[in-house]
């Protein structure tokens, strides 16, 4: 559409432009032409005039003196004066030919014509030789004087007027050019008009929808997703351009429309997850600032006289944790920190998370506080109940098996074979019971006891040794060699609690020691599987672990199902609390040439 | 109140008088009966009361006695009886012995632990073990440290070549309270025996 309008306004300015030059060109050559007519024809009748004076005189001057003089004999020739009379008439033709004149040009042609009349017929009555006296022939000298005069006059007139004619024609072509001025003012404005119309129609067309649409795009940049651009006219090669945009704006606005509803629900279901936990939540910002908290957390806060912020024993591990930007998840109750709040106790595990965005003003730190007082409490009773349940029993089983070992000691009196067959059935009975409270009793003491480390720089080395040593015994009696594969390294010290070490240690040899065939070899190695830990591997040449068990061994009281070998499945569990309270790793390798491998890692001290 | 080393003498050609005193009543049973023979006289008591007043009015050679008992325990007993200036030799039976009163005990020279259950064949070895110590490192040590000479104890352990695991483990728990001097280090001790407590115990050879 706008093509069109601009080919049509740009086809005017063209049409326009020629036809001021067609215009320009035709009327100047009209005029010309017209003023070299006028000058012709104006002209024609001055030099009749002039002519007709100057043959008027060439007759007079020819024929008149004879007048002066006697009347000749012969009469006068009049050959020249006929050819000379038709001339006049001819010249006296032109005159009259110059039509259309005003009443003014009329009446001197008439009075010349009259002139010519009374001039011709005083030499008509001169040819005719009437006049031979003296007199007749002064009066016709000076008729023919008188007429000439006339004639003179007349063409004098004439002259003059067609002079005046002359004159005013050029001025007529004066005024009919300034006309055809006009006229080519007229046009240019005309053009100059079409000119600014279509700038205006360009602007209003072209520029002015790049603009609205270069607001628009602002607008919806800053969010304003209402606005929509007006529908053109049809045709409009903007409405293409128009409708998409609208469909664009229509579209984003859907999607953050439906972005802003998903936000709210989040937002909402988040403040419900929020209020419905019982424990206390502390949203931070990066930079520790309090973002978010739940009313849990509010009413702790306010217990413990900060309100609104975090207690100050939780902002150090938050120091912690940011230094190392690291998550703090304690699983263990027994990490848990203590609270006094009116002279009662409560525990509080910390779990610190980090949360990351790309852009580091999103991300901060969420801080739960999972109150375990009560699983600490209830913990805490299990083994308190375990260890005074297990001692209780075990004091009058003391007795018993006391009675029983003197009865079974025959020392005064004899038993008789059934007696002694129910005797030493009931010890038998009664020293599976003392094992199983033993380990009940170790339990209850490596669950209270692993988080109480003493932790020192240890030489892994000794450790070894000193394990080594105390079981030298226990593998002469099955005819084991117990190896120590130092290598030449030097390894740097443990941070560990050299008895709790020894424990591990001494639980995972005996066990190698139980596990081995009559003969076998035990292999104790160290080595350093990464920069922070220390491993002391124990390698045995038994059966190894069953593929189903291995996942399980490290669990309290279990025993690979077929198990021949006594114990009742603590040892491993003890080993593992240790070891994880010493924040290093117990594991079981892949077995691999008929050999078992059980490996500790200590932290570095 | 003391037996003096002649009177010791003595007794041994007497009969050995042996005090049990636990608040179990088959326990004292069967230690008794256990202990009785020809040579040995054995005498009971069920609280630690009544073993000071025992004590008081009559000699004993040695006294097995019981850690936990109401009103005055164990601990309760041998420090009273070292606080009169009586050193008889202690046997401290126990089913589990705190590392708080194991270090008290050892302090007032009492380093024979049983650990219950007791087999009547530990009773007898224990005492043997204690009034008739072999020229080993580990009974001369506990020899001395019942004297409370634990600087000596250390040097008989230390010229061990081939220590037991339970004379490292002694020697350990005496060079600790040696060189424990502040309250604070009595902790870290506490921690270091608490572990190692029945390895501490006396054992007897297995008999089948």
């Amino acid at each position: 559409m706008l093509r069109l309008r601009l080919f049509y306004g740009l086809l005017t300015i063209i049409l326009l432009l020629w036809s001021v030059g067609a215009a320009a060109l035709l009327l100047m050559r009209d005029s010309v032409t017209r003023f070299d007519t006028r000058l012709r024809t104006d002209y024609r009748s001055i030099d009749a005039a002039q002519t007709v004076r100057t043959l008027t005189s060439t007759l007079n001057t020819h024929y008149l003196p004879s007048l002066a003089g006697p009347a000749p004999e012969i009469r006068p020739d009049r050959t020249s004066y006929d050819q000379m009379k038709q001339e006049l008439q001819g010249k006296l033709q032109i005159i009259h030919a110059e039509e259309g004149r005003d009443a003014n040009w009329q009446s001197v042609v008439m009075r010349l014509d009259q002139a010519f009349d009374s001039y011709f017929e005083g030499y008509e009555s001169f040819f005719s030789g009437n006049a031979i006296n003296r007199p007749d022939r002064e009066k016709l000298l000076q008729f023919l004087g008188t007429q000439t005069q006339r004639l003179t006059d007349v063409t004098e007139n004439i002259m003059t007027l067609a002079e005046e004619k002359l004159f005013s024609g050029a001025s007529r072509l004066g005024e009919e050019s300034g006309k055809n001025t006009l006229f080519v003012a007229t046009l240019v404005l005309l053009g100059t008009s079409v000119a600014a119309l279509i700038y205006f129609q360009l602007v209003r067309h072209l520029v002015d929808p790049v603009f609205s649409l270069h607001r628009s795009i602002e607008e919806i940049r800053k969010g304003n997703f209402e606005l929509t651009l007006p529908e053109p006219g049809p045709g409009s090669e903007f409405s293409n351009v128009v409708s998409a945009f609208n469909d664009m704006a229509a579209e984003l606005k859907v999607r953050r429309g439906e972005s802003d509803e998903s936000l709210t629900r989040a937002n909402m279901v988040n403040r419900a997850i929020l209020e419905a936990i019982p424990s206390p939540v502390f949203v931070l910002s990066n930079d520790t600032g309090i973002v978010q908290i739940n009313p849990a957390a509010e009413e702790l806060s306010e217990r413990l006289g900060v309100t609104g912020r975090l207690p100050l024993k939780i902002q150090r591990i938050l120091d912690e944790c940011r230094e190392n930007s690291a998550h703090f998840l304690p699983e263990d109750p027994r990490e848990a920190l203590l609270f006094r709040i009116h002279e009662e106790e409560f525990y509080y595990l910390p779990r610190i998370f980090r949360f990351d965005s790309e852009n580091s003003s999103q991300s901060g730190w969420a801080v739960l506080l999972h109150n375990v007082s009560r699983i600490r409490w209830l913990d805490d009773m299990k083994t308190n109940l375990l260890s005074t349940v297990s001692h209780e029993i075990k004091t009058p089983l003391t007795g018993i098996r006391m009675v029983l070992h003197l009865l079974l000691e025959e020392r005064s009196n004899h038993l008789d074979e059934m007696q002694k067959v129910m005797v030493a059935s009931a010890n038998d009975d009664c020293e599976r019971l003392l094992v199983t409270l033993n380990s009940l009793l170790d339990l209850s003491r490596a669950e209270s006891g692993a988080t109480h480390l003493v932790r020192v720089p240890v030489v892994m080395k000794s450790s070894v040794a000193r394990t080594a040593h105390l079981y030298r015994g226990a593998a002469m009696a099955k005819d084991i060699e117990v190896r120590i594969d130092e290598g030449d390294e030097d390894f740097p010290e443990v941070l560990a609690d050299p008895i709790r070490l020894d424990e591990v240690l001494n639980n995972l040899v005996s066990n190698a020691i139980k596990h081995s065939p009559q003969g076998g070899k035990i292999i104790i190695r160290q080595c350093k599987p990464d920069a922070e830990h220390l491993r002391v591997s124990v390698i045995d040449e038994g059966p190894g672990v069953p593929e189903g068990s291995q996942s399980r061994i490290f669990e309290r009281f279990y025993r690979a199902p077929g198990q021949k070998v006594d114990g009742v499945g603590l040892g491993l569990f003890i080993s593992r609390e240790i070891i994880r309270a010493h924040e290093g790793r117990i594991g079981l390798r892949e077995r691999k040439d008929q050999l078992t491998e059980f490996y500790i890692d200590v932290p570095i001290a | 109140m003391s037996p003096s080393p002649e009177r010791r003498e003595s007794l041994v050609q007497d009969k050995l008088r042996v005090l049990v005193v636990d608040d179990e009543p088959t326990l004292r049973l069967g230690f008794a009966y256990a202990l009785s023979s020809k040579n040995t006289v054995v005498e009971t008591a069920p609280t630690g009361r009544h073993a000071l007043e025992r004590i008081e009015n009559s000699p004993f050679d040695i006294m097995i006695l019981d850690l936990r008992m109401p009103e005055l325990d164990g601990i309760g007993v041998i420090e009273a009886l070292r606080g009169a200036g009586n050193e008889i030799p202690i046997i401290l039976c126990s089913a589990a012995l705190s590392p708080n009163a194991a270090l008290r005990a050892i302090r007032h020279g009492v380093v024979d632990f049983l650990l219950k259950p007791v087999r009547p064949v530990d009773l007898r070895q224990i005492i043997e073990f204690i009034l008739r110590p072999e020229k080993r490192p580990l009974p001369l040590a506990m020899k001395a440290a019942r004297r409370r000479q634990t600087e000596e104890a250390i040097q008989i352990l230390e010229s061990d070549s081939t220590p037991s695991r339970q004379a490292a483990y002694w020697l350990c728990v005496f060079r600790s309270i040696r060189d424990a001097t502040a309250d604070e280090d009595a902790s870290l001790l506490e921690e270091k025996v608490r572990t190692s407590m029945s390895i501490l115990a006396f054992n007897a050879p297995t008999v089948s």
